[in-house]
């Protein structure tokens, strides 16, 4: 390493999983630099060794990384343009068994289903759509509802298109390019407990930051 | 009186669009399928589960409406029972986490440590008054 001070981009997500146990920059950072050399350095460089039983989640600093870079290569200008904390999980295992991922998809698409069809039935019970659908029938026709007319059958089909309109698909079809609400109802999820999960390790003092020099002693079983 | 039946048509084809929206906007809103999604770690298959909720949308609006009979009733009953109350609790819940109900009380009264304590009694008086309030026939 020459003494030219070069400039290292790294970006990181604010979320990563790693699946080996030690865990090097080029894991959880993506990296750029003018001087091509020094990115495969930088990227072996350890920046912890994670017990290997079960699971882990750890929240590191951005300083910490850069600082693990300064220890090695003091001369390099290390810009940060990403994530200012990262949450690295690790998962001794890449996957359980197909079987049971299965079996839990299947259960939450019936627990949806009958949970839809429960609220759709409260909800016309609740405002007592049937009794209202009689007294609006014969307003307009003058006729005595039998509950099987046009409004029952367009309200059924009203429902179909209101909800199919709402979700933006039918199965793989999609009506536009955007994310469906559940999409992005689940990011919205997802980076809510990223914040959560940063500032609680921050606010313990469980955060890997610079001036904590031995990791191992604030990690969370 | 054709002209009155589309009236009647429009009239219900504009309410159907609106209450499903209305409704399962607050669902979706109020995080119930995404919180099964991630307790899951299924989200990749968040798309079967919108459509698992739209099949479900539309046909227990048609077993409502139309009193469909539906067979098996003894098996079902208890599956449907059984889930629908899954779906409730976690949408009271869900209800109560949006309108921040746990944070303001925690910081009011002052209680950092043994909150879980609160969210097993809130199931358990959750649960017993559902009892109760069938039991009672109230």
């Amino acid at each position: 390493m020459a003494a030219s001070k070069e400039t290292l981009y790294i970006k990181g997500d604010r979320n990563v999983e790693v699946t080996k146990p030690d865990v090097t920059l080029g894991d959880i950072l993506s990296m750029e630099c003018s001087n091509k050399e020094i990115i495969p350095k930088v990227s072996v460089l350890k920046l912890m060794k994670i017990p290997q039983q079960g699971e882990h989640r750890y929240v590191v600093s951005i300083l910490k990384i850069i600082a693990c870079i300064h220890e090695q290569y003091p001369s390099i200008d290390v810009q940060n343009i990403g994530e200012t904390d990262i949450i690295v999980t690790y998962e001794n295992q890449k996957t359980k068994s197909k079987a049971w991922h299965v079996l839990k998809t299947a259960l939450v698409s019936v627990l949806v289903f009958v949970g839809a069809a429960f609220s759709i039935m409260t909800f016309n019970n609740d405002v007592d759509v049937p009794d209202l659908f009689t007294q609006v029938y014969q307003f307009a026709t003058g006729e005595k509802s039998d509950g099987f007319t046009i409004l029952e059958v367009s309200y059924s089909v009203g429902i179909t298109l209101g909800i199919l309109t709402f979700f933006n698909h039918i199965g793989k079809k999609r009506f536009t390019v955007d994310p469906t609400p559940l999409e992005v109802q689940m990011r919205t999820y997802e980076n809510e407990i990223q914040t959560a999960l940063i500032e609680t390790a921050s606010r313990k003092g469980e955060e890997l930051d610079v001036g904590k020099t031995n990791p191992s002693s604030n990690l969370r079983p | 009186m054709l002209v009155r039946q589309i009236l009647l048509a429009i009239f219900g084809l504009s309410g159907g669009i609106i209450v499903s929206a209305g409704l399962f906007s607050l669902i979706v809103e109020i995080g119930v399928i995404s919180d099964f999604a991630d307790r899951t770690h299924t989200a990749e298959h968040i798309n079967l589960y919108e459509d698992c909720t739209v099949l479900g949308a539309v046909v227990g609006n048609l077993v409502f409406l139309f009193r469909w009979q539906i067979p098996f009733g003894e098996v079902l009953l208890p599956i449907f029972g059984l889930l629908s109350g899954v779906f409730v609790g976690c949408w009271a819940m869900g209800l109560a986490e949006m309108l921040n109900v746990f944070p303001i009380f925690i910081r009011r009264i002052k209680i950092v440590k043994y909150t879980t304590a609160f969210v097993i009694s809130v199931a358990i008086g959750r649960g017993i008054g559902a009892l109760v309030y069938f039991a009672k026939g109230w």
